[in-house]
């Protein structure tokens, strides 16, 4: 496991993964995915009766001459829907190297997925400076992100632009905060056809070790707890971290979403066949 | 805020570790984390604020240091405001004529009590003290609990001219006033008898020194019309001087331009006395004096004008013959008696059936009695009347409480307004002819006498109780060199013995003084210094009953405070963990 951005595991896996994009139809620039609208693109949609104005080259010709009616083909336009990945940029996310690192290289496999299935991939980074990078520069911004920002997710939205519509948004952070976790996941998935949230989490964030007195300071507050880690507390710890995520998870449920969490102690290989399996799917163009 | 015992204040040494250790649990490692919110209880209330905020640590480090500081108190023995630690001391003081006595060095007794209780106040560290002085009744010369300074000062102004007496009740109060466990000081100047039982809180310090003395044990005037009669009687206490000289001055009265100035040899033999009688024509007031010794207070006086005040006496009219002889023999003889035209209170003998105060004859059939008779025993109107012998013809029976009685018929009686009645037939008795006659007269006479508003004696020495009579219905006070206070009761008053001596004047509040008396500062037990020495009998309690008294008194609060620090913390650091 690299504690840095490993991007060679990375280059690696992106050719033979693709985003897994609802069904729906999608709207976006042109492209290869089918849009909400109608257009010119060769695939038939629909047939209808000739209306003046119609473009007449879209007369099906075959049905006028069997029916003698002016019968018009309705095609829809092929268009290339944008993905959104939103990094957090807390200080939550750099609890330790390899959380840090496993969250940077997410980002830049969902990135990199999506540009080979030509989805138009924007990086959104919620630290202390806001980013919103496009295309080839998301890889660029993730090797110099510093997850820096004292906030949690919900307040560092606030620095972000309004959600634009896309086709899938993907939403990398721990979900380690307090907040109405409802209205948070309603807020991120609104505009997207897709959406996923990818928690990644570390070891100490899953399962905390015990056996002695500390001084549990908060990543982004800096607030202290003095606490001695007794079993009890440990359980209370799993009790209250177990709920939180049952709550996470069915916010993202309402918001048709999906939540994915990711433990950063496994490599990037295994989390694409496992826990992210729903977003990364293979067949990509290898 | 004061210490009992300040070496308890190290306690709060424990201050030191107790604060390491907080800083020391403060350094525990610190652990970073994603979220402390899933470390801690929800807080339901955090959207309108926790009315409460929740103990942190430092409440436990200031909980502890609390618990420490009390603990620190508690062993010092904190005393704070009016319970701050006090160590009371009381002093008594023989408050008798001798303590004026002066030593061979001519430092008086008192004197010397005064330095003594100074220096016992110093070294016992007492903040609060009670200063007593014997006497016939105990009284407060500074406190109760006074400051030292003010008890010292009091005691400086405070003057032993006493009569002898019993220090006991004194002691006893003392002990009650010092409480359990608690020293009395006692200064006199004799030292205790031998089987003399002392209180045990009492400690006996006894300063005096036996001296040789020349007394004035009495001194009496007496003036009438313009002679003063002065009767001195000198003593001799020890091996002194054979002979003294007495120097009488007598001030100029108000129909003399000028005083007299008479010096009397008295001879004395040891251990004698010697009575010495002096007239002065137009005195004032008479100053007696004897050379200066020992004791120089018993050897002056001052005698002031005692003027007799005669009874006036009347018959009235209406009276026979042979009782008017009979009482006319008797006032001839009769000394301090004025006969009619007297100004003043007026003792009206008058015949059976009168409103006189004195009734004397008998009407209706008479009859005689030659015994017995029974006369009411203890009544001062018959004091030593003797029947025996006596043929007493009575006729009939007089109104009144019988005071002697003969069968069923009554010779004397009395009413309750005071009236006398005899029952007595003269022309057919002899008891005008025996001693019965004057003396049941005298007793008449003498009763009339006492009955009169004012001192009964004016010239009295140390110890002597105060006599006066009052008028009832009317308010009196007692002026002398103590103050003035009021004179409760009519009629015969006895007033316990003046504590100091000097001029008492009765006054009454429709009039500025109704009489004066002279109490003389003469006791002749007060004047023989022979027995007189140093002594220093300790207390028998320990000073361990006053340490465990002491012990007792510790502040209880220190402790509570500590049980409900330590109630506290546990409570805080419970939660916390």
């Amino acid at each position: 496991m690299s504690e840095r951005l490993d991007e060679a595991a990375v280059g690696r896996l992106a050719p033979g993964l693709a985003l897994a994009l609802p069904r729906g139809p999608h709207r976006g620039r042109v492209g290869e995915v089918r849009a909400a609208s109608t257009g010119s693109s060769l695939e038939l949609h629909d047939f209808r009766a000739y209306q003046p104005g119609d473009d007449l080259r879209q007369l099906d010709w075959n049905a006028v001459a069997r029916t003698d009616e002016l019968i018009l083909r309705v095609r829809q336009d092929e268009v290339s829907p944008r993905v959104e990945v939103v990094l957090d940029g807390s200080r939550s996310m750099a609890l330790s190297p390899r959380k840090a690192a496993c969250a940077r290289e997410l980002a830049l496999l969902a990135c990199e997925v999506g540009a080979r299935q030509g989805l138009s991939p924007t990086l959104l980074a919620t630290g202390v400076r806001s980013e919103r990078v496009q295309g080839s520069a998301c890889r660029a911004a993730l090797r110099t992100l510093e997850f820096d920002a004292g906030d949690d997710l919900v307040t560092a939205l606030g620095r972000l632009p309004p959600p634009r519509a896309c086709g899938l948004r993907v939403v990398v952070s721990d979900f380690l905060f307090e907040a109405d976790l409802a209205a948070m996941v309603a807020r991120l998935s609104r505009g997207a056809s897709g959406f996923f949230l990818v928690q990644v989490l570390d070891a100490e964030d899953l399962s905390p070790s015990g056996g002695e007195g500390a001084r549990l300071v908060d990543s982004e507050s800096g607030a202290a707890l003095e606490e001695l880690l007794t079993e009890d507390v440990l359980a209370a710890y799993a009790r209250r971290f177990e709920e939180h995520q049952r709550l996470l998870r069915a916010a993202a449920l309402r918001s048709r979403g999906a939540l994915l969490t990711a433990p950063a102690t496994e490599s990037l290989d295994a989390l694409v066949r496992g826990a992210l399996r729903p977003l990364f799917v293979a067949g990509g163009h290898a | 805020m004061s210490f009992g015992f300040p070496w308890g204040l190290l306690t709060l040494g424990a201050l030191v570790p107790l604060v390491a250790a907080y800083f020391l649990r403060r350094r525990q490692k610190p652990v970073v984390v994603s979220a402390l919110f899933l470390w801690r209880t929800p807080r339901p209330r955090a959207e309108a604020g926790p009315r409460w905020e929740r103990f942190t640590r430092e409440a436990s480090l200031l909980l502890e240091a609390l618990a420490v500081i009390a603990a620190a108190l508690y062993l010092a023995d904190v005393r704070l405001g009016e319970t701050a630690r006090t160590k009371h001391l009381v002093l008594v003081v023989d408050g008798s004529l001798s303590m004026s006595s002066r030593g061979p060095d001519g430092v008086t007794v008192l004197e010397q009590a005064r330095r003594e209780a100074a220096k016992r106040v110093e070294d016992e560290g007492a903040t609060r003290v009670t200063v007593l002085a014997t006497g016939l009744a105990p009284r407060v010369v500074a406190g109760p609990e006074a400051e030292p300074s003010r008890a010292l000062a009091a005691l400086e102004s405070f003057e032993a001219r006493g009569a002898d007496h019993d220090p006991m009740p004194t002691l006893l109060w003392a002990q009650e006033l010092a409480g359990t466990g608690k020293h009395v000081a006692f200064f006199t100047d004799v030292a205790p008898v031998e089987g003399l039982v002392i209180p045990s809180p009492v400690r006996w310090t006894a300063l005096g020194t036996a001296r040789d003395n020349v007394a004035l044990i009495s001194a009496q005037r007496r003036d009438e019309g313009g002679t003063a009669t002065v009767t001195l009687r000198v003593a001799r206490f020890g091996p002194g001087p054979e002979s003294v000289a007495v120097r009488l001055r007598a001030l100029p009265g108000p129909d003399a331009k000028q005083g007299t100035e008479r010096v009397e040899k008295v001879s004395l033999q040891e251990e004698g006395s010697a009575t010495l009688r002096l007239t002065f024509q137009n005195a004032g007031d008479i100053e007696v004096s004897l050379p200066d010794d020992a004791l120089p207070e018993d050897g002056h006086a001052r005698l002031a004008v005692s003027p007799t005040r005669p009874l006036a006496v009347s018959l009235a009219q209406g009276m026979g013959s042979l009782e008017r002889d009979a009482l006319e023999r008797f006032l001839g003889a009769s000394p301090e008696v004025a006969r009619d035209g007297a100004s003043g209170d007026v003792l009206l003998i008058g015949p059976r059936g009168t409103d006189a105060k004195v009734t004397v004859g008998a009407s209706g059939k008479s009859r005689t009695f030659v015994g017995p008779f029974f006369s009411e025993k203890g009544h001062p109107l018959l004091d030593d009347v003797q029947l025996a012998g006596v043929r007493w013809s009575a006729g009939e029976n007089p109104p009144g409480r019988p005071l002697v009685t003969a069968g069923d018929a009554v010779l004397v009686s009395e009413e309750d307004d005071g009236r006398v009645h005899l029952n007595v037939d003269l022309s057919r008795s002899n008891v005008q002819r025996v001693s019965a006659w004057p003396v049941l007269l005298g007793n008449v006479v003498r009763e009339a006498r006492r009955a009169r508003e004012g001192f009964v004696r004016r010239q009295l020495t140390l110890g002597e109780p105060l006599q006066l009579v009052t008028l009832p219905g009317k308010r009196y006070t007692l002026v002398g060199p103590g103050g003035s206070k009021p004179v409760f009761g009519a009629g015969a008053v006895s007033l316990s013995p003046p504590a100091a001596p000097g001029r008492y004047v009765l006054e009454r509040d429709d009039s500025d003084a109704v009489d004066s008396a002279e109490v003389l500062a003469l006791d002749a037990r007060e004047s023989d210094l022979r027995g007189r020495a140093s002594a220093d009998v300790p207390a028998k309690d320990s000073g361990e009953d006053e340490a465990r008294a002491n012990a007792s008194d510790r502040a209880r609060w220190p402790l509570v405070l500590l049980l409900l620090a330590l109630v506290g913390d546990f409570y805080v650091t419970r939660r916390a963990s």
